[in-house]
């Protein structure tokens, strides 16, 4: 077992884990940050991507052990005590999701191409997210909510 | 004939939902956490078909934290062998039991259950059980399984052929004599349903009470109770199942899984909470497939296009397992009823088959039936091409038009109200159909290949009174019930297990506007069996928006008369001279006067009782609607690139009527995700077997589920013809998914000439085999 210590949506954390522990697992299951879902657990659907100093990556493909001393951000860190984060806001004015399941690996996505490219064209949205599966939607509303965001960003 | 009001109808309100989607507040199966759980991971089997030699888990059971291993002898005493309920005349009906006991039928078998305190150590567990196999000979074919020289699958009948049946409509063979023949065949492909989130559940069973609570992600809760207090020999009134959060379902989360029945069999032999969610793998390899159909199809036609008959051949591979509780041979009857849609088919021949192989089940997926459009439309643009006629044209000279209805379909259900030509007229017109061909030809001159596809169908969204009947399968109404809560606010509990499809809000919208509140004083709870009325159904089959609908409506209108009569006691004036809006009970013309439901609640809650009628819930049965067709027309353009075969949409369009819409942003989203599933089968989904039944297709590295890039901007026109009933609205959840595999598949093969597609999915390379068949023909 290996004691970590990491800092998740701004607050020091400290877990003892074993080595083959995912990052996934860990916030989950011993940390309660359920917001981070598994959809495929071999890195394709990308539900589980959170960022990590600031980089998207895929929880379930990363062990927490390589997590030491990151700053991790997931989807319970999005939202402020204000409301709903502006990307969160655009998605839920463009009914963005259906079921839900891959929301938060959508938004910490999207999270990461605004800042990168803060006006991104509708094809570099559907490139930035081709990452990500979604079953429910068709992806439009999708592209549509990180636009707007985009939009309103301006 | 009274509609409901129409405040919040029409509108895309935000829903209510998002507030905790987005924030990651979701509470999905795989959330759930109680004291004492147990994790539970299924040993499978890694053969198509073979017999258990042995189980060794004595090793399995020495490793850390291993609570139990559990194979189908220490489930013989709590659990009984599951089998279909239905009998059929010919159709045969294995019994088997939840874990594999003497033989494995399929790759992905569960053989045995590890129960461990993480589930980190279950799968270690797992991995340490030793199961000694015998292989045999797979039946890895539909033409294998019609062998009857090849060993039936189970011990207990007699062939690999389950279910044949034939029925005739109509004068076929006058329909057939002396008339040109077109024929078709089409193998669609396996496919799976692919919710996000995989199948679950979490057994509580309280030694102390005998109450056994199951958490699950499934579509039919209560039916989920019934089947596992049949199998376990549990009471009912004990049983209590719960549809938390789910992450998709699409048909597959509608059966009861032998998972389900080994996971609260281990909670009430082990004493404690018992948790399994299955990973992605899992998901593919064992939940359940759709769609492996082989079509043969012959329609006699006359030389203007007109389609007089058809003579349709269909078998169904059902893999290994029947799916509880779905008898196989339904799919079939849902394809036999529908093939005729709104076309003016004369007579219909009919031969169906189901078959065992050893594979994954046959489940329900997103328009179980919709085979029937895809091999129609495509047969249709086959005589468009044999006969030289352009296929837009032999659509207009098939469909019914308003005036010929109402009428019934060659099968049987009235045809009412359906607007399939008012539809394909409109999709003509904004796809500019002649400026496109007119396009289609320049491209060509300079070697680009541009193809159209249309694609006509119709829904049962729910159907008409005799749509059950002419299936042959009992549907029937749909329940909910409705109660003023101490402060005012109102609370609707409806059948539906909603996963997706935000009926939160679009069941609040119609009961907030006919009550006359702000639509966030009601609450819509569902998925508690313990609460929510009873139905077989939970959601599926695209009825909510007719049939949750209509009983909201009418359980929301019992409450709101039970409060004016006691409003009219209270206030002593005649309840017809009172109205209800913005939350108040107000006499006409006297605002003055006017009471808060909050206030009436409280005299109803804090007064004695005096009768019935100041107790404010109500029950209300909806039997359905009199028309209940939704439908449309798709329109695909596609440009196939002649050096990879690689598609690529340019446009996809919509003309869809589905009635009033009571959110429109719903549906459309309903609309875009059933098309973007559609598009998956025609081009990139295959779950698919070698051979020798082995199944290659476990990860998203292998099944291909279309993204962002895949996927084009769908464009979405609403139409509406008569409203035939007092609930407008109906569902809209499948046809998408219906509708979009033939006008893809039409568009392809009309770019690359005018090829006929037989098998499935068009990948590049199966495109490129079209244009070779083309050059040489």
């Amino acid at each position: 077992m290996i004691d970590i210590v990491l800092t998740i949506n701004g607050v020091e954390r400290s877990g003892t884990v074993e080595p083959r522990r995912t990052l996934g697992d860990f916030l989950r299951d011993d940390l309660g940050l359920t917001g981070t879902h598994l959809g495929c657990e071999h890195g394709v659907c990308g539900s589980c991507t959170v960022l990590v100093d600031g980089a998207s990556a895929r929880s379930c493909l990363m062990l927490a052990v390589q997590a030491e001393g990151a700053e991790v951000t997931t989807i319970e860190g999005l939202a402020g005590n204000d409301g709903l984060h502006p990307l969160q806001q655009a998605f839920r004015e463009t009914h963005g999701f259906q079921c839900g399941f891959c929301t938060p690996g959508f938004l910490m996505t999207a999270l990461e191409l605004l800042r990168d490219n803060p006006q991104p064209s509708e094809h570099e949205i559907r490139e930035a997210i081709s990452g990500n599966l979604c079953r429910c939607t068709g992806y439009e509303s999708i592209v549509r909510g990180i636009s707007l965001a985009a939009e309103r960003a301006r | 004939v009274t509609t409901p009001a129409a405040r919040f109808i029409g509108q895309s309100v935000q829903r209510v939902e998002d507030d905790r989607v987005l924030t990651g507040r979701g509470r999905y199966v795989q959330d759930i956490e109680l004291r004492g759980l147990a994790h539970a991971v299924f040993v499978r089997s890694p053969l198509a078909s073979g017999r258990v030699m042995g189980v060794d888990a004595d090793h399995a059971r020495s490793l850390p934290g291993v609570i139990a291993v559990l194979t189908a002898r220490d489930l013989e005493d709590c659990a009984s062998p599951m089998q279909i309920g239905v009998e059929l005349p010919g159709y045969l009906r294995p019994a088997f039991t939840a874990l594999a006991s003497d033989r494995v039928r399929y790759v992905g078998d569960p053989v045995a259950l590890v129960l461990a305190t993480t589930r980190y150590a279950a799968e270690d567990g797992r991995d340490a059980v030793d199961v000694e196999y015998e292989p045999s000979e797979p039946v890895a074919t539909i033409e294998q399984a019609l062998d009857d020289d090849n060993t039936p699958i189970f011990d207990d009948v007699e062939s690999n052929v389950h279910y044949r049946e034939e029925r005739e409509f109509g004068d076929v063979a006058t329909a057939f004599a002396g008339a040109r023949v077109v024929r078709r065949t089409l193998r669609p492909q396996r496919v799976a349903q692919v919710p996000m989130e995989g199948r679950g559940g979490v057994a509580d069973y309280d030694v102390g009470t005998g109450q056994l609570t199951y958490w699950a992600s499934n579509q039919a809760p209560h039916s989920l109770r019934l089947n596992l207090a049949m199998l376990l020999g549990h009471p009912a009134d004990r049983l209590r199942v719960i549809a938390p959060d789910m992450g998709g379902a699409f048909g597959q989360k509608t059966a009861t899984f032998r998972e389900d029945v080994a996971v609260c069999a281990a909670s009430k032999l082990l004493g404690r909470p018992v948790k399994w969610v299955e990973d992605r793998v899992e998901n593919m390899t064992s939940a359940t497939h759709a769609r492996d159909e082989e079509m043969e199809v012959r329609a006699a036609v006359d030389d203007d296009g007109t389609i007089v008959a058809l003579d349709v051949g269909m078998t169904l591979d059902q893999g290994a397992y029947p799916l509880v509780p779905f008898p196989s041979p339904l799919f079939g009857w849902l394809v036999r009823t529908m093939i005729p849609a709104a076309y003016k088919l004369q007579a219909l021949r009919w031969r169906y088959t189901v078959v065992a192989t050893n594979k994954a089940s046959y489940g329900a997926y997103r328009g179980p039936w919709a085979v029937e459009t895809l091999v129609r439309e495509l047969l249709v643009d086959e005589i468009a091409r044999e006969l030289g006629l352009d296929p837009v044209e032999v659509r207009r000279r098939n469909l019914l038009m308003a005036d010929e209805q109402p009428t019934s379909m060659v099968t049987g259900p009235t045809i009412e109200g359906v607007t399939s030509r008012e539809t394909l007229d409109r999709a003509v017109e904004l796809i500019d159909y002649e400026a496109f061909r007119e396009e289609q030809f320049r491209a060509h001159e300079v070697g680009r290949l541009l193809g159209i596809g249309f694609s006509t169908y119709i829904e049962a969204a729910p159907g008409p009174p005799d749509y059950a009947e002419a299936i042959g399968f009992p549907i029937g109404g749909e329940r909910a019930h409705a109660k003023l809560e101490p402060d005012g606010r109102l609370t609707v509990l409806t059948a539906q297990a909603p996963h997706g499809q935000g009926h939160e809000t679009t069941i609040a919208q119609v009961a907030a506007s006919e009550f006359g509140v702000p639509l966030d004083h009601v609450r819509v709870v569902h998925g508690d069996t313990d609460l929510a009325p009873f139905s077989t159904i939970g959601t599926g089959g695209s009825r909510a928006a007719t049939m949750a609908s209509g009983a909201a409506l009418h359980a929301t209108r019992a409450v709101k008369a039970k409060v004016l009569n006691l409003a009219s006691e209270l206030l002593e004036i005649a309840p017809d001279d009172l109205e209800m809006a913005d939350a108040m009970v107000t006499p006409k013309g006297v605002p003055a006067k006017a009471m808060s439901l909050q206030e009436i609640a409280a005299a109803a809650y804090f007064t004695p009782t005096a009768s019935e009628e100041h107790d404010l819930r109500s029950s209300a049965l909806y039997a359905g609607p009199r028309g209940g067709w939704s439908g449309g027309t798709h329109a695909c353009i596609v440009e196939v690139d002649p050096g990879t075969g690689a598609v690529a949409i340019l446009r996809y369009l919509v003309v869809e009527d589905c009635g009033p819409l009571i959110n429109p942003a719903i549906v459309d989203g309903q609309i875009r995700g059933g098309v973007a599933q559609g598009i998956g089968l025609a081009l990139y989904e295959h779950a698919a077997y070698d051979q020798d039944a082995n199944f290659i297709a476990g990860t998203f590295m292998h099944y291909l589920v279309p993204t962002a890039m895949e996927i084009p901007a769908i464009e979405i026109e609403h139409l509406h013809g008569e409203e035939l009933d007092e609930v407008p609205f109906k569902g809209v959840g499948e046809g998408g998914t219906i509708a979009a595999p033939a006008a893809v598949l039409n568009a392809v093969a009309d770019a690359v000439g005018g090829a006929t597609v037989t098998v499935l999915p068009l990948s590049p390379e199966r495109v490129l085999d079209l244009m070779d068949s083309m050059s040489t023909r």
